[in-house]
């Protein structure tokens, strides 16, 4: 464990290493693509003197997919981590326990009611779905809540609800899937298994408030996510209302997997795999592993949509089979890891 | 602590800063369109309600799926639809569009800039928000008409292009060519019904009466309609059908398009081989290649043409 202890030493400079790793990526994923453009060409658009063709393709089609897939990444990075620490189970994650199904029925729901009122304004629909799906997210994490409910909540009974309210919200999710047509129902699949790539910038500004906001105030918590992770009688032993300050967690973690949810789709592993480096990384002081989480998440789903951009281009991948065909080694390893 | 925060509110900072010069950028560019703006243009309202300002004469069209009628109106696009790579494409126009590149049928975003259209057409499937990025990219005109009215889609295509005069030409000389056609077929098999069968994956789908060649068939040809026909067709164009219901089918031409190639399994039924067209050799094959599936006016009289001479060989 030496190198975590490097790690943790040189915090610092290691958080900006991947605040870097994740500019340089990103830099990267701006070049490729099927129509090239060269790191001149970039220069010469970000100043404002770029062909028209190559400020659309930058400006409009890559920036801001580039962006959503950074946000996405961190919001579920973090709210994976949220999720983790209040269940202190390594194997939670808003997409297993059904805080994404649930915010994902309600963005369905939202979008099948939009549909039949056409041409409202685009700007107000983007950005009211993170809402929606947010109002999904709590309904979900209230059923869990509620249903785990026994004189008190215990970590891992929650869990397991959380795994049956999944299947819960995944069949109500088939059941309204089948009762669409043929164009709707394929949008829907495609949207569901994750997918950026139609990301505008709507979609970023819809995305960006609730980053800038929750982000800080979960790192803000980190003492109270720190405290129980020795379990709840010691909590509440130094002080801390337990039930509440892990309502508001949970609120939290729900409202940043529902907003990434509402732009980006289901995208499953993330929210396990990300906390779970950055727990390798830098350790359990959830005031380093929030930060660490959200950067690892934002590195690998921007890694994964510059492959689902480019492997089959110019169609596309969605990018949660990418995340997932990444992700799944990654957790099969650690069950193996884990046993021995 | 402070400086974690501090380093995330960097973070963040630089994301909105990112943005807000994308925005700035963004007005920049619209007032580089206004002054490449053509003088001559006129606006059109489209489907989703949009003001299209569409330019005279556009020499770079884009028009995925709707290539027929581009043909018909002696427009060559750009680009023409495509599946899985090229693998399908739309061979039956294939005379007029060989060396027309490839464009995915999804439309990627990408796709469309590599060609840098001055129009592009497109039926309504698509979602407001790719509307607006396509609309970025050049002026996106989203058609009005019913993807099951060829003629309509046409005059409305014919209006876009300002060829209106040829798209009333292109009408009249089918409609003539219709008229002239059906009287050949009424001195040979008057009175005589028909039906278009199409197999795909061992399944069997009949023609909607009034839909691609369906229509082609019965309203412009006056072939009469089986009555299974009838009563199967549902809002597809083409609708499920089972072997025993064709084997029922009374029906003196049946016009088999065949996705399947010659080594089917169907063929090795019993059934199939006991319809009665089949045993009058009154099947007359097509493969996938050929226009039985699409809509438009060329699609339309190739269609004509194989049903005619199809019919007229068989009853001399």
């Amino acid at each position: 464990m030496n190198f975590k202890n490097t790690l943790t030493k040189n915090y610092k400079s290691f958080l900006f290493f991947l605040i870097l790793l994740i500019v340089v990526i990103g830099l990267f994923s701006l070049v490729t693509g099927y129509l090239s453009i060269s790191l001149s060409d970039i220069w010469a658009t970000m100043i404002g003197k770029g062909t028209k063709r190559n400020q659309l393709l930058l400006i409009e089609f890559r920036l801001p997919r580039l962006l959503v897939a950074v946000l996405a990444g961190a919001s579920l990075g973090v709210a994976g981590t949220l999720f983790q620490g209040i269940t202190q189970n390594e194997l939670a994650d808003p997409g297993i326990i059904g805080i994404n199904s649930g915010a994902g029925l309600a963005v369905v729901v939202f979008l099948t009611i939009r549909s039949s009122q056409i041409n409202s304004s685009s700007l107000i629909n983007v950005i009211s779905l993170p809402f929606a799906a947010f109002a999904g997210g709590l309904i979900a994490a209230f059923s869990i809540y509620v249903i785990a409910w026994k004189k008190g909540i215990t970590p891992i009974r929650m869990v397991l609800v959380g795994i049956g309210v999944n299947a819960g919200f995944g069949a109500l999710l088939t059941m309204l899937q089948l009762r669409m047509d043929e164009s709707d129902f394929n949008q829907v699949a495609i949207w569901l298994s994750g997918s950026i790539w139609n990301a505008h910038w709507p979609a970023v500004f819809s995305l960006l408030p609730w980053v800038i906001f929750l982000i800080p105030i979960s790192i803000y918590k980190s003492r109270i996510l720190n405290i129980l992770q020795l379990g709840d009688q010691m909590a509440v032993g130094l002080g801390v209302s337990i039930e509440l300050e892990r309502v508001k967690m949970i609120a939290i973690g729900v409202a940043l997997a529902g907003a990434s949810v509402s732009v980006a789709g289901g995208i499953s592993f993330l929210g396990l795999g990300a906390p779970h480096i950055a727990r390798k990384l830098v350790g359990n002081k959830h005031e380093r592993l929030l930060p660490v989480a959200a950067c690892i998440g934002a590195l690998v789903l921007l890694i994964s949509d510059s492959i689902s951009r480019n492997l089959l281009a110019p169609s596309e991948v969605p990018v949660g089979l990418v995340v997932s065909v990444l992700g799944a080694p990654y957790f099969l390893y650690l069950l193996v890891n884990s046993e021995s | 602590m402070k400086k974690i925060l501090s380093g995330s509110v960097l973070l963040v900072l630089g994301l909105t800063l990112s943005a807000c010069g994308s925005n700035q950028s963004d007005s920049s560019e619209t007032s580089l369109e206004e002054t490449t703006e053509n003088s001559a243009s006129k606006v059109m309202t489209d489907k989703l309600g949009n003001e299209v300002e569409i330019p005279d004469n556009p020499e770079k069209v884009l028009a995925s799926y709707l290539e027929d009628y581009l043909v018909a109106l002696d427009v060559i696009p750009v680009a023409q639809w495509s599946v899985y790579d090229g693998e399908s494409i739309q061979e039956y126009l294939q005379d007029e569009l060989v060396g027309v590149p490839l464009i995915p049928h999804d439309l990627p975003y990408e796709s469309v800039l590599e060609y840098e259209p001055d129009l592009m057409i497109v039926r309504d499937a698509i979602e407001p928000d790719m509307y607006d990025q396509y609309a970025q990219i050049t002026p996106t005109y989203v058609l009005n008409s019913s993807p099951t009215e060829w003629r309509e889609t046409l005059t409305e295509i014919g209006e876009v292009l300002g060829k209106e005069e040829k798209a009333k030409s292109v009408l009249d000389s089918y409609e003539k060519k219709a008229e002239e056609k059906a009287s050949e077929l009424a001195k040979v098999a008057d009175g005589e019904s028909a039906a278009a069968i199409w197999m795909v994956n061992n399944s069997l789908f009949v023609v909607h009466p009034k839909r691609s060649s369906g229509a082609v068939l019965y309203e412009d040809l006056g072939l009469a309609v089986p009555e299974v026909v009838s009563e199967l067709s549902s809002d597809a164009d083409w609708a499920a059908i089972s072997l025993e219901e064709l084997a029922k089918m009374d029906v003196d031409h049946l016009f088999f398009v065949n996705s399947d190639g010659p080594n089917a399994e169907m063929f090795e039924d019993r059934l199939w081989q006991n319809i009665p067209a089949v045993q009058n050799e009154q099947v007359y094959e097509f493969g996938p290649e050929t226009s039985w599936l699409y809509y438009g006016p060329i699609a339309s009289e190739q269609v004509m043409d194989d049903v005619v001479e199809s019919i007229t060989n068989s009853v001399q």
